[in-house]
């Protein structure tokens, strides 16, 4: 599948350097990436989506979030995502304190992740290329800049050949290579992918799985949530396994 | 920034051609809301016009006693001269007048000028200022001129004039108030269709809004197209309005030819269309703010 690929990552780890205005700490390097403190989340009353969660993950660190469905996988990658607050707790993602975080800059901390999700969410109006150097023009890259790296991003995830397509001419696995260039291209510090393989067959998960190692390989963070336990242990990384909301153990 | 410019630009005028029927739509009823606006400025600023020129040439006359003393002449004639709103005072003496009517209305000398003698009384012929011409100032005038020894009549035919200015005023409240009921349906209307372009593409709204693009970037292209159906209402509006005045003037001119000169109907000033123009596309700027403001 992935056969016309290079082996080395073409991918290096030259930051673009881009200095958000008014987030001074994205220059600083952490050992630690995720630190979350005694995180509970409620939805309902009584109902512990995450309970009293306490958990580090180190720069460069690969980790599996797993657990049976209803867990908690997603409500954690919501709060590290700011699409939801913790009701209790604290967490930092680079230093950044999410809960601190005003309103004003929850789009430019997104802009320094990468997230994949299981239903890739390209924009279906634009094509491969143009989902891809999105995450680009919205750092306010040059646009030569914007391009190369942009082409550079999707050769290595091998679709440089379907750049003008649109995502729904693309097979599942080449569309979640899509979501995975763009969560790349703008070199994030962190990683984060929720099911990322759910929607695909298991030889194309072990694809997607590599790309993921390959992406870690070059020194980020990469935090992937799933249920697929075979493939956990495929890639045998650190598990970090939710029930019920709470921290079960962390191997 | 220019970049960004071409972006919402392009964004918006795909999204406009999605949705091209509620576009036109909403188009429509910006371009109604404004031709009622523009006809009404159109009608009152014309009429304004018309009344202004009439009242220039309004006649105020003193009609002097056959007996008045040259002194009683003089204190009219004093008084006349020493008001501001008056330009300028025509002594017209009785031989004057009589010239004057032989010259204009020779046909009607030989019935009415058949007895020896001169009816015509002397006059002052009194040439008002400019259109600041202060009423009520004018009228007291009059009454403290009719008082006046050796003066038998004062003619001042401008009070319906009066008249008729306020009532142009208050048709233009009434046109405003209209007016502004329908620009304010009109600015719903933009808002709704808006919001339906918002819904139209929610998904990708929801994506670049989780990819961290600025709320800017992601609303810009709303708030323009709101600005783009606003112009264009507006555009459509003045051109409407220009054509049926062209399409209006041998008629009204055949019409009230007596009254005014069909040629004389002029469109709305520079300013009047730059207010126009650029209250359609504040209108859907406002409407596209207000629906985009529901992103988050
Ligand atoms: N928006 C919400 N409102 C109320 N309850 C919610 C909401 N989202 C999640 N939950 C509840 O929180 C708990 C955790 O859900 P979550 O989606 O995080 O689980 P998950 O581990 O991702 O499961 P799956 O493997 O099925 O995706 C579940 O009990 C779920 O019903
Ligand atoms: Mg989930």
């Amino acid at each position: 599948m992935l056969a016309g690929r290079p082996v080395a990552p073409c991918y290096t780890r030259r930051r673009l350097h881009v200095v958000v205005p008014g987030m001074p700490w994205a220059a600083v390097e952490r050992a630690t990436v995720i630190e979350i403190e005694g995180l509970s989340k409620l939805y309902a009353r009584d109902v512990f989506a995450l309970d009293d969660i306490t958990l580090h993950v180190d720069r460069g660190e690969f980790a599996f979030l797993t657990g049976a469905s209803g867990a908690g996988k997603t409500t954690l990658l919501r709060i590290l995502l700011r699409q939801e607050l913790p009701t209790g707790g604290h967490v930092k993602v680079d230093g950044r304190d999410l809960v601190a975080l005003a309103a004003a800059d929850v789009q430019a901390y997104r802009r320094a992740l990468g997230f994949v999700f299981q239903d890739f969410k390209l924009i279906p109006r634009k094509t491969v290329f143009e989902n891809v150097m999105f995450a680009l023009r919205i750092l306010g890259v040059p646009d030569v800049q914007q391009r190369r790296r942009t082409f550079q991003v999707l050769k290595w995830v091998g679709l440089q050949h379907r750049a003008n397509a649109y995502p729904v001419e693309l097979s599942g696995g080449e569309q979640q290579r899509v979501a995975i260039a763009r969560a790349l291209v703008n070199e994030p510090v962190l990683v984060l992918a929720d099911e990322p393989t759910g929607n695909l067959d298991p030889d194309l998960a072990l694809d997607i799985m590599n790309l993921f190692r390959e992406i870690n390989g070059t020194g980020t963070t990469v935090l992937v949530a799933t249920h697929d336990r075979e493939l956990i242990r495929h890639v045998g990384r650190r598990a970090i396994t939710l029930d019920h909301g709470r921290l079960v153990e962390t191997a | 920034m220019i970049g960004g410019l071409k972006y919402f630009l392009s964004e918006a005028c795909l999204s406009l051609w999605r949705g091209r029927r509620s576009s036109v739509l909403s188009i429509l009823t910006i371009t109604i809301a404004l031709f009622v606006l523009g006809l009404f400025l159109l009608l009152s600023a014309n009429l304004e016009r018309t009344v202004s020129e009439w009242s220039r040439s309004a006649e105020f006359s003193v009609y002097l006693r056959d007996e008045a003393t040259p002194i009683e002449r003089g204190a009219v004639e004093r008084g006349l001269r020493a008001d501001a709103s008056i330009a300028g005072v025509d002594v017209v003496t009785k031989e004057a007048a009589l010239a004057r009517f032989r010259r204009d209305f020779p046909e009607l000398v030989p019935a009415t000028l058949g007895a020896p003698g001169n009816p015509f009384p002397a006059s002052f012929e009194v040439r008002l200022g400019s259109s600041a011409v202060n009423a009520s100032a004018l009228e007291t005038l009059a009454t403290r001129l009719r008082t006046m020894p050796g003066v038998a009549d004062v003619r001042y035919d401008r009070q319906w004039l009066d008249r008729l200015a306020s009532l142009i005023v208050f048709i233009r409240w009434a046109g405003l108030s209209l007016a502004a009921v329908l620009v304010l349906a009109a600015g719903l209307t933009v808002t709704n269709v808006v919001r339906l372009a918002l819904y139209a593409r929610r998904d990708e709204v929801e994506i670049m809004e989780l990819v961290g693009a600025p709320m800017s970037y992601i609303r810009g292209p709303f708030v323009c197209e709101g600005i783009i159906q606003g112009g264009s209402g507006a555009i459509l509006a003045l051109v409407l309005l220009r054509a049926g005045l062209d399409l209006a003037r041998p008629p009204l001119a055949a019409v009230a030819s007596g009254l005014v000169d069909g040629n004389a109907i002029q469109f709305l000033s520079a300013g009047m269309v730059a207010l126009i123009l650029l209250g359609g596309m504040l209108v859907g700027c406002v409407g596209g703010l207000v629906a985009a403001r529901r992103l988050r």
